[in-house]
């Protein structure tokens, strides 16, 4: 776990905060997987995508219900509620519940209480952002607009409307001043900078803080997030079975982010649904995963449960774009050359030179090829062989631990680049999502379909569809990496 | 003098925050001594008032006969958190409790003060905690430091609502027995108070000591310890310069960058604050009822 952390470079800021803020569960928390978790998981590019509009249910995933009896009525209600270091301390919060599935039950609680403190805006308050944002106050900018907040947002607060041409949207509105107040408060770092050097003294205290600075007012402007979305959405328009809200963006500026409504039933009522829809549905979400990182070259870093939203016959709506990752050519063939030589051509020796490649494995280890394939194959072993196979929660969490396997005897000659560290939430979090489902289906005939340097025929009726979706899409789209 | 060992701080802000909660009623008969319109809520609840507390006992220390009080009697040396709580839980139950509720801690505390007399042994002087000279000195100190700390670290009150904050006050000095007509009633009368009592003020050893522990509480865990060197600098720096002087202290130098930081300190530890059990409930409920209060 000390390479692991030595490594984890960035967000190193935002967990020694979190740690500070949370001293009396940190005492575990040091000592325990949680903090490598979070380093990881906090490191390189990685940005809580809890703004963004989680309709429906989304408020009660941290929130019990809305307080709308403290809702802030002023500029300087929220100032006094999210100033002097609590909009920071908050936003840092939720980088750390980023990593849910690693963090002890005490530091969730912790985490969440912070968000509870935040009431949401008053109606007027809310109004009156988007009046700025969009030259309009909301009921003359929608044909309709519901002034109760269906969400809450960590720095706002999502409110459904219908635009003029009709169409149902969702609004996520941000507090007012509160860019400005976060802003100041990460530009007199000396506190900051103390509290970092108690808790992560190994670090580069002054590169954590720029590149925490660099992630939280990137996260306070909304028009990076619906980019995001909308070029996922270019790219998955007419998808048989994926479905990204579109963006409007007339009706969306810095502090306001308007997109089309989605309904859908949420992911705890999938328990009650029969076992061949839950496994439709993880079907799309893993092709939807690695379409994304091998066609678009970006990698939406949040398959948290509350982002899914499910319409059955594996039709799903994916919500949050808060939290992407695009990588560049050279970045991405390291990856592909990895699961190529470990799975395709079973070559060992190859896998193990790419992975030295990537940066993954510290070149001349004493280590056995053997060995490092023992290790860190499992994290190929939905891949490795064709055949229909079961992602259980044992799998799911099986790889955690051996993620955070300290014990292990390669753990001291791995390391995650940082710009690979995002991906790292396909086995922390996809694979959660997916045992969760109790998800089967041959995974390996799956990534064949997808990998570039295979492009298996279709194996499933989906991937007959999907076929016939990038036949049609071919000539118009014109993918763009960043 | 009854030198003991000094117990550790840990849990300080677990035992302030329970203090804090238990002196937040959930369905309250009444307002209270204040009120939710009062100037005493907002300075009770200002971001400032843990230097406001800080500076308090700074100041409050400063009594030989008020000090030496507290070293001979409150286990103060053995359980010095434990004490604090017990101040803490005091002032939150009379500031926001039921008229009935402040009224039993205050006659709890009058019951406790009677059997607290002896003779300071630095200056000689018999002493009695029931005596309202040194009363009166505890609440002015208290009192000028919310209007101090506020100005500098918080939300500063403009010179009616100081005077206001002085006036409403008057109640709390009253309840522990000191005669109406004595109490400070505007910052005016406060500020000439505190003057008058400057040439009995001096840092004994007790005060020394008991200040050195409490400005560096030994056993924080060391990420609030960390925040604690702000918190303190912020009370060193709310004190009076004749204040600073007789313990020793330099004073800090207070750049518009370093009070930032001051704040976001208190910030922060606000933070850790919330997070304890009860305290956004408590918050809450005081927050609706100044709502209720409000002019819609």
């Amino acid at each position: 776990m000390k390479k692991l952390a030595a490594a984890a470079a960035i967000g190193g800021a935002a967990v020694a905060l979190a740690l500070a803020l949370l001293r009396r569960r940190l005492g575990r928390l040091r000592s325990d997987r949680g903090l490598a978790a979070l380093l990881l998981a906090l490191r390189g590019g990685v940005r809580y995508a809890g703004n963004a509009p989680r309709l429906f249910a989304a408020a009660g995933e941290h929130r019990e219900r809305l307080r709308h009896d403290l809702a802030l009525q002023t500029a300087e209600d929220v100032a006094a509620t999210l100033g002097t270091m609590k909009g920071v301390l908050m936003k840092i919060g939720q980088m750390a519940s980023y990593v849910d599935d690693g963090l002890p039950p005490g530091v969730r609680r912790t985490l969440s209480r912070l968000q509870d403190s935040v009431p949401p805006m008053s109606a007027e308050l809310a109004s009156g952002v988007v009046e700025d944002e969009l030259g309009l106050p909301p009921d003359l900018a929608f044909a309709r607009w519901d002034p109760q907040p269906i969400a809450a947002a960590s720095i706002g607060q999502v409110h459904r409307a219908i635009t003029l041409d009709g169409r149902a949207a969702a609004v996520k509105v941000q507090y007012p001043g509160i860019a400005e107040t976060v802003a100041a408060d990460l530009g007199n770092v000396s506190l900051l900078r103390r509290m970092l050097r108690v808790t992560a003294p190994s670090q580069d205290v002054d590169a954590l803080i720029a590149e925490l600075r660099d992630r939280v007012l990137e996260e306070l402007d909304y028009r990076r997030e619906a980019d995001n979305q909308q070029l996922l959405a270019a790219y998955f328009d007419g998808h048989p079975t994926v479905h990204i809200p579109k963006i409007i963006s007339e009706l969306s500026a810095r502090r306001v982010v308007t997109s089309e409504l989605a309904d859908g039933a949420r992911f705890a009522e999938l328990a009650s649904w029969p076992q061949e829809e839950r496994d439709l549905a993880a079907e799309t979400i893993y092709r939807f995963v690695f379409r994304s990182l091998y066609e678009v070259h970006a990698f939406n870093g949040d398959p948290h449960p509350g982002n899914y939203l499910f319409h059955g016959g594996g039709r799903v709506t994916f919500l949050d774009f808060g939290l992407v990752k695009h990588f560049t050519t050279d970045e991405l063939r390291p990856l592909m050359q990895m699961a190529r030589h470990l799975c395709v051509n079973r070559d060992p020796e190859a896998f193990r030179r790419s992975m030295e490649d990537a940066g993954f494995l510290r070149p001349h280890a004493p280590l056995s090829t053997e060995t490092i394939v023992d290790h860190l194959a499992v994290f190929y072993d939905t891949i490795r062989e064709p055949g229909a196979l079961t992602i259980t929660e044992q799998y799911a969490s099986a790889v955690v631990r051996r993620f955070f396997d300290v014990r292990s005897p390669v753990a001291a000659y791995v390391s995650i680049p940082r710009s690979y560290v995002i991906l790292q939430r396909i086995n922390l979090g996809l694979f959660a999502v997916l045992g969760k489902l109790s998800a089967t289906a041959d995974w390996r005939a799956i990534a064949e379909e997808i990998w570039p340097f295979v492009q298996g025929p279709a194996s499933t009726p989906m991937g007959e569809a999907e076929l016939a979706w990038r036949a049609r899409n071919r000539a118009q789209v014109t993918m763009c990496g960043p | 003098m009854t030198a003991g060992p000094y117990a550790a701080a840990a849990d300080l802000v677990a035992r302030s925050a329970a203090a804090f909660v238990s002196g937040v009623p959930e369905n309250p008969a009444d307002d209270g001594l204040f009120g939710p319109g009062s100037v005493a809520w907002r300075v009770s609840t200002d971001l400032a008032s843990p230097i406001a507390a800080l500076r308090s006992l700074l100041m409050q220390a400063l009594h030989p006969l008020a000090m030496a009080g507290v070293d001979q009697h409150s286990g103060w040396r053995r359980d010095p958190v434990g004490r604090l709580a017990a101040t803490s839980a005091y002032l939150s139950t009379i500031s926001f409790g039921e008229r009935a509720a402040a009224e039993r801690a205050a006659a709890e505390v009058r019951r406790i003060h009677e059997h607290v007399h002896g003779v300071d042994p630095v200056t000689g002087r018999p002493y009695a905690a029931t005596d309202p000279a040194l009363l009166l000195w505890v609440h002015a100190a208290l009192v000028e430091s919310g209007v101090a700390a506020g100005r500098l670290f918080g939300t500063p009150l403009s010179p009616q609502d100081g005077d206001r904050y002085v006036a409403e006050m008057v109640v709390a000095a009253e309840l522990v027995g000191v005669p109406r007509h004595l109490v400070p009633a505007n910052l005016a009368e406060l500020g000439r108070y505190i003057a008058s009592v400057r040439p009995e003020l001096r840092c004994t050893p007790a005060a020394r000591e008991s200040m050195a522990y409490v400005l560096d509480p030994p056993g924080l865990d060391e990420d609030v310890a960390a925040i604690w060197q702000d918190i303190r600098d912020g009370a060193i720096a709310a004190v009076p310069g004749w204040a600073r002087e007789m313990y020793g202290y330099g004073a800090p130098s207070l750049t518009e960058d370093r009070r930032t930081e001051i704040r976001q300190a208190l910030g922060v530890l606000d933070a850790v604050f919330v997070g304890e059990p009860g305290v956004l409930e408590a918050r809450q409920r005081l927050t609706l009822r100044v709502r209720a209060e409000r002019p819609a």
